[in-house]
């Protein structure tokens, strides 16, 4: 024991300060974690608190109280796997790291532990990306790493205030920053699962469903991800109420569409069993389906940047002809644009559409499928498709007929509407009569079917806003749409929107004018115009900042990288380029660092030594230098010598000096003002 | 009062030690800041001459003791005596009894002997057989010394040279100096002729005016820079002691007096400081440049 070194203890101040700021590291994790997480970590904190103020023994002081903190810890660990499995994914991870860092807090007894306490904050402060990756928890981010840096400064210099410690954690941080952004730019991006985040690092708010059913709005969050196969929670109902965004779409040129086209292409759903609407079963895809399209008009050429949703499809103006040459994409006989593999992070993609376009005009090798009717089903509806298709003369004839039927009926268009029973399709059209797209489109397809008129429904979204700040448009799960495809001969896959028949505000003038007020702005404020105005302009420009933040930060990627590096100048960028670049960059810093130090070092801060350096810079400049071991008396009288013209000046103020920085009774407003003055002309 | 004071003191020193105001500004800087003086130099160069001429100028009382091997303690303390007629012991005081003992060549005693004059300064008494005897106050040391080469010298260690706050060396005077030496008067007929300028009294004031010179903040960072320098330095065994960095205050403090200012400035730190370290830091073999210590003052940055 005795040839041991003696162990420093942290001070008490510092421990407290580390766990304030590993509390504020773990409080967002909380949401995300079951509640046992929070109250382990809780308790952890409460024992090393009663620990300071009433001396309660930590582990380290009893045997008893040691084994006991063990144990308790590997039934933790215990108790992750058996929540979360046996493999390691982001929520067990997190779940780990966050007890066991609450763990390590009462075991701290000497600077070591500290240190690896502070270690274990880091990487805590990582793991908000994997949650969320905006721009408020990068800044909350952000001053947990300037708390941290503020705990190793305590551990090592307790009588400083804890303000001029944060203040210095914050000036490190800042000197650090350089080197981020060069490392954020420069580091070789490799796409592929090392780099990836884990596989369940991904929260899916809301997303469009691969089949569809009628029914009822679900209570909002009910379901959580759009990930299950779960298909009874998959309804665009459900994704109405959600603000969280599908994609984002940036037109070349700002030139638009017009708002009747914004239609955003995605599954096709061809199949329905009287409820349920499902795609193309694999083994009825023909993988030598040619779409034959023939456009007119000028192509729109745009980039899409769609958030991640867990599946193969993409999203394009109706109808994409020019495909992403970034990625593997497949155009499928039914239209729909399928990336090569799930769509899991943040992508972008450019793409063009022509509005004008004739689908598979001549013949199309699904048109079996979109006359299929289920048996024993929708008898009313099947009875008054025969009724129109009477009176009707021609295919174009019988569609007019249904939407005027839509039109004339007492239909409405309504986000609650009743809940369906039984045979749905008939309960909607001659019962209820309320619904929204969804209602519309199966329905409408199903009349078409029963009219002998090849019908699909195509889901997507339909809309969208136009940020007029970066000209963006941005499309939220809650512009979720379905409508209808009919085939007719020589004219192909015509777009038909059922809804827009009952309500042509939807279309008109998008999801968000039918969205409730308090949704779109804050009810406290709704009474007043001039608000409601700032806050839309205010919101415009924090929409615009995200999606440039979303654009350019977080999807920061290889393709992104490459881009940015050419344009910067860099011919043929690659890993190796990239690498040298980067040492270069480093070392830049560095040097520009260590500079800075080494100056801040002889240049004294306080603003009296300033002033006085530089009174002895302008003498210098004239050819007298002061030694930087060269007292102010000294100075002054071989400057006085040297420069006789200015004696005067110059004993006036080295007296103020002397007497300001040494006798402590001169004002330093008149020495610095005397400083100020001191203008020599010319030389000595 | 100070000012005039000092500057006649100064002017009759070097009326008689020609050419050497520095040596003599140190000298009295270091017993105004209350401090023994040590005089390193060889036979001749004036170092007796200077200890009596302040000695004179300054009104105290002298005594000079030349040490020598075969000396003891007691030649320089005192020593009881029976007086047989009073039937009773009766102590008689050594020379170190006076306001200003010269102890001449004091590296020539046994350390035994050393060590008991370097007692006495720094408990200021004497203690003999169980009595205590109090020294005089203004109580200093001029000690002379002998480069440590020559033959026969004990060196003092570098315990005992601590309780010096100043070491200084005369040196041999220049050309202009010298000449007026030789054609001069006779230099102990000058110092017969030399008058008190101040009382022991008013040398305690200049004492106490000495010590309320205003030290900034910033002149303390730098006394701190030097001491850091010292110690952290790979040129020398140990640094300074804070004993070190208390006497380079007093002197500098003594130092701006005597330059007619109240306050000190970082020029009285250097000048005083190489007097002050020398004696104390061990300068390393490979580094014995002769001007170390200047050099710790064109090293260390002014802050």
């Amino acid at each position: 024991m005795a040839n041991k070194k003696p162990v420093i203890a942290p001070s008490k101040p510092a421990i407290h300060w580390l766990m304030v700021t590993l509390t504020i590291i773990a409080i967002p994790h909380f949401f995300y974690q079951p509640i046992w997480v929070a109250l382990i970590f809780l308790f952890m904190m409460s024992w090393r608190l009663m620990h300071s103020w009433r001396g309660w023994p930590l582990p380290a002081d009893k045997r008893l109280l040691k084994g006991l903190h063990s144990v308790s810890a590997v039934l933790t660990i215990l108790l992750v796997f058996y929540s979360y499995g046996i493999t390691i994914g982001r929520d067990a991870g997190v779940a780990l790291l966050t007890t066991m860092a609450a763990f390590k807090i009462v075991e701290v007894k000497s600077l070591r532990d500290y240190y690896l306490s502070c270690f274990m904050g880091f990487f805590l402060v990582i793991t908000h990306f994997f949650f969320n990756q905006t721009i408020p928890i990068v800044i909350l981010m952000l001053v947990n790493v300037i708390l941290l840096t503020s705990c190793l400064i305590t551990v090592n210099e307790t009588d400083s205030s804890a303000k001029s410690r944060v203040k210095q954690a914050s000036i490190m941080v800042l000197q650090a920053t350089p080197l981020m952004l060069l490392l954020f730019v420069l580091f070789p991006r490799i796409s592929g699962p090392i780099w990836g985040l884990p596989n369940d690092a991904m929260d899916i708010p809301d997303s469009l469903p691969d089949s569809m059913t009628l029914g009822e709005l679900p209570p909002r969050n009910s379901a959580t991800t759009g990930m299950s196969d779960d298909i009874t929670i998959g309804n665009i109902s459900q994704l109405i109420q959600s603000d969280a965004i599908a994609f984002r779409v940036k037109f070349d040129n700002n030139r638009f569409p017009d708002r009747q086209n914004l239609y955003w292409r995605g599954p096709v759903l061809w199949h329905t069993d009287g409820k349920r609407w499902l795609p193309l079963q694999d083994n009825q895809k023909q993988s030598d389906a040619v779409s034959k399209i023939r456009v007119s008009g000028e192509a729109l050429s745009y980039s899409m940047t769609l958030e991640p949703h867990d599946r193969r499809w993409l999203f394009a103006l109706d109808f994409p002809t020019a495909y992403p040459a970034t990625m593997q994409t497949r155009l499928s006989g039914d239209g729909e644009l399928n990336s090569q593999e799930t769509v899991k992070q943040r992508i972008q993609y450019r793409l063009s559409s022509n509005t004008e376009y004739l689908f598979n005009p001549l013949n199309d090798p699904y048109l079996r499928y979109g006359l299929n009717l289920p048996e024993d089903h929708h008898p009313r509806s099947q009875r008054l498709a025969r009724q129109l298709i009477e009176t009707s003369e021609s295919n174009e004839a019988y569609i007019d007929a249904v939407l005027a039927y839509f039109r004339q009926q007492n239909f409405s268009y309504s986000l609650t509407p009743p809940a369906l029973r039984g045979d749905t399709i008939d309960q909607f059209l001659f019962e209820t009569r309320q619904g929204f797209c969804e209602h519309y489109a199966a329905s409408f397809t199903i009349l078409m079917r029963a009219g002998g008129i090849p019908a699909r429904i195509v889901t997507g979204y339909q809309g969208g806003e136009i940020n007029p700040v970066d000209q963006v448009l941005t499309v939220r799960q809650r512009d979720a749409h379905a409508w209808t495809e009919v085939w007719l001969p020589n004219k192909g896959w015509l777009r038909i929107d059922p809804t827009a028949a009952v309500s042509s505000n939807r279309v008109d003038f998008g999801m968000g004018d039918l969205l409730p007020a308090e949704r779109r702005s804050p009810r406290a404020i709704a009474n007043n115009d001039r608000l409601v105005e700032m806050w839309q302009s205010a919101k415009n420009n924090w929409d615009a900042l995200n999606s440039a933040w979303d654009m350019w930060v977080v999807s920061y990627g290889p393709e992104k990288q490459l881009e940015l590096l050419k344009k910067l100048g860099m011919q043929q960028p690659d890993w190796q380029k990239m690498i040298r670049w980067l040492a270069i960059g480093i070392a830049m810093v560095f040097i520009w660092i260590a500079w800075t130090t080494l100056r801040l070092k002889s240049h004294s801060t306080d603003r009296v030594q300033r002033a006085y350096l530089k009174f002895c810079s302008t003498l210098a400049r004239h050819g007298i230098e002061r030694q930087p071991n060269e007292g102010p008396e000294a100075f002054a009288i071989r400057a006085q010598q040297a420069f006789p013209a200015y004696q005067q000046q110059i004993s006036t103020i080295s007296t103020l000096y002397m007497h300001v920085r040494y006798r402590g009774d001169a004002s330093e407003n008149d020495f610095i003002q005397s400083v100020k003055q001191f203008k020599p002309q010319h030389s000595a | 009062m100070t000012q005039g004071s000092t500057d006649r003191i100064l002017h009759s020193i070097n009326a008689v030690i020609l050419g050497k105001q520095h040596a003599v500004k140190l000298a009295l800087s270091c017993l105004i800041a209350r401090g023994h003086l040590l005089i390193e130099d060889l036979p001749g160069v004036g170092k007796t001459t200077l200890a009596h001429t302040l000695a004179t100028t300054l009104g105290l009382r002298f005594q000079r003791v030349q040490f020598t091997s075969d000396m003891l303690p007691a030649d320089i303390l005192g020593v009881s005596i029976y007086d047989p007629e009073k039937h009773q012991f009766s102590f008689h005081r050594g020379p170190i009894f006076t306001q200003l003992l010269l102890a001449d060549e004091i590296n020539r005693a046994s350390p035994r002997t050393q060590s008991a004059l370097l007692e006495a300064m720094e408990e200021q008494q004497v203690t003999i057989e169980g009595d205590s005897y109090p020294l005089e106050d203004p109580f200093f040391v001029i000690a002379t010394q002998n480069p440590t080469h020559q033959i026969g010298t004990f060196p003092l260690p570098e315990s005992q040279l601590d309780r010096f706050l100043m070491r200084i060396q005369l040196g041999y005077p220049d050309h202009q100096a010298e000449r007026a030496l030789l054609m001069g008067e006779d230099r102990r007929q000058l110092l017969r002729q030399l008058d008190a300028e101040i009382t022991p009294h008013q040398l305690i004031k200049l004492q106490q005016t000495a010590s309320h010179i205003a030290l900034s903040e910033a002149l303390i960072d730098y006394v701190q820079a030097l001491l850091r320098y010292t110690r952290q330095s790979s040129q020398f065994y140990n640094g300074l002691s804070p004993r070190a960095g208390l006497g380079l205050i007093q002197a500098a403090r003594a130092w701006a007096m005597i330059s007619g200012r109240d306050f000190v400035l970082p020029e009285d730190v250097q000048a005083v400081f190489p007097s002050i370290v020398q004696h104390r830091l061990q300068a390393r073999e490979h580094l014995q440049s002769a001007d170390w210590a200047n050099d710790i003052l064109q090293q260390v940055v002014i802050p």
